[in-house]
């Protein structure tokens, strides 16, 4: 729940202090980001946040624990991501991929012991993401402006609202073991680290390649959560025929 | 008390028997048997290609690099790509102005988009599927398999494809959903809006960051 009240306060600080920028690029409405200001400096923070922190961990991960442990841990952790992933395939209405989240989830918590190893792929029920944030599009809900949330990164109001909703709709958060919240925070961290270190090459190849490192985030978020909400089929625009040169 | 080895041994059994079927029910899904169309044909053949030459070991690194250069010219329509990524500044822009961008961006894109593809080395792009778009053109979905460590999620790549009169050209590729020709443009209207629109500082920036790849 910890995170839930941070991702409240989180928004309630950000539509406190963020009003649109009064100098705001032109391609802020395209766009979509009229608190380009405010969103920059948080990012500048962010990636201060990554260089100190976030980068050194990873890259120790990486290097020290053995590729066999980190693919156990990123199996356990998408094992106990499952039944958020099938209450969002249930909830878009998506029966296959509910079917794909419920078969991974009873084989690999079986034959997979508790999720450490990954034996569905294996038997060809491939693996994909759900969250809220994708849920409420589906449902028509609009995303709202582009924020980069301090800490977590780029997102806008209907994931972060999304984000919180997938907190509360985890199962293993109402589990009462000792230490509950330590478990659940270092759950996230891992959660954190492990794709920090997955993408770090990726990332750093971005950084090199961009001429403005801002921007290209933004487009990279905003073109990949708008295919994720698709499931891979092709925007409206584009069935309607093909987007020529402006 | 003594557990009956049998007992035991179905009691453990069963359930994980009604697992299995359970899963086999509702994850596997009939595969659409496809017939390759065109479009998918021409980046199964080129991927093939592409792969050909990034692991022929047999060329020297330089002579691996100018053959993939060649291939990639060959198949992509890189002055359209080129314009695209401009945005509205195209319009504004003089001829040489112009003509000086797109020769910059050509070995820009070329130096981005073969240390993108090095990336796959060892590895192979499935063809899944296509759709059509209007006006001759064609996205063709892939997956990138690495036979070696196969993925729970494999990477999705697409190619927009168009077909110029028989010739099947690359106007655009995705990767996991970010199409590079909107990625480019967003980054650079964005660095050309806080440079006031100059199209020349914008070309001096893309020749320092090509020469960081040589």
């Amino acid at each position: 729940m910890h995170k839930l009240v941070f991702l409240a306060a989180a928004g309630l600080f950000l539509a406190g202090c963020a009003t649109p920028s009064q100098n705001a690029s032109p391609g802020a409405i395209e766009n979509n980001d009229p608190y380009e200001n405010t969103n920059r400096a948080i990012f500048e923070f962010n990636l201060k946040v990554d260089s100190l922190a976030l980068k050194p961990t990873a890259e120790s991960y990486s290097t020290y624990v053995p590729e066999g442990v980190r693919d156990a841990l990123r199996n356990l952790e998408e094992n106990l991501d499952r039944p958020v992933v099938l209450a969002n395939d249930l909830l878009q209405g998506e029966g296959r991929r509910a079917g794909q989240s419920a078969g991974r989830f009873l084989l690999n918590s079986t034959f997979g012991l508790a999720g450490l190893f990954d034996v569905a792929s294996r038997v060809g029920i491939a693996s994909h993401d759900e969250d809220f944030g994708q849920t409420l599009a589906v449902w028509g809900v609009g995303e709202g402006p582009y924020l980069v949330l301090p800490l977590l990164g780029p997102s806008n109001p209907r994931d972060a609202a999304g984000s919180a909703v997938d907190v509360a709709l985890d199962p293993t958060v109402y589990i009462s073991i000792k230490h509950h919240t330590f478990w659940i925070i270092g759950r996230q961290y891992m959660r954190i680290v492990d794709a920090r270190a997955r993408n770090l090459e990726l990332l750093a190849d971005i950084e090199r390649d961009s001429l403005d490192f801002y921007a290209t985030t933004r487009s990279l978020y905003r073109q990949h959560r708008a295919s994720e909400i698709r499931n891979g089929k092709p925007p409206p625009e584009q069935q309607n025929g093909a987007t020529n040169l402006p | 008390m003594t557990i009956h080895p049998n007992r035991s041994f179905s009691a453990f059994a069963l359930p994980l028997v009604l697992v299995a079927a359970l899963v086999l029910t509702l994850g596997l899904a009939a595969r659409p048997a496809l017939a390759a169309s065109p479009a998918e044909q021409f980046v199964a053949d080129n991927v093939q290609r592409a792969m050909g030459i990034l692991n022929n070991t047999q060329l020297a690194k330089e002579q691996r690099k100018t053959e993939f250069r060649d291939f990639l010219l060959g198949l992509t329509d890189i002055r359209a790509i080129g314009q695209y990524t401009l945005g509205q500044y195209r319009r504004g822009a003089s001829p040489d102005e112009l003509a000086a961008f797109d020769a910059t961006f050509k070995e820009y894109a070329m130096a981005v988009y073969q240390s993108y593809f090095a990336k796959y080395t060892g590895q192979t792009l499935q063809v899944t599927g296509s759709y059509a778009l209007g006006g001759e053109e064609t996205i063709v979905k892939t997956v990138v398999v690495d036979p070696k460590k196969p993925s729970p999620k494999p990477l999705e790549v697409n190619f927009r494809v168009q077909n110029n009169g028989g010739k099947f050209v690359v106007v655009d590729f995705s990767v996991e959903g970010v199409w590079i020709r909107e990625l480019e443009r967003n980054d650079f209207t964005s660095y050309l809006g806080q440079n006031g629109g100059d199209l020349k500082a914008l070309v001096a920036v893309l020749k320092r960051k090509t020469a960081q790849y040589r």
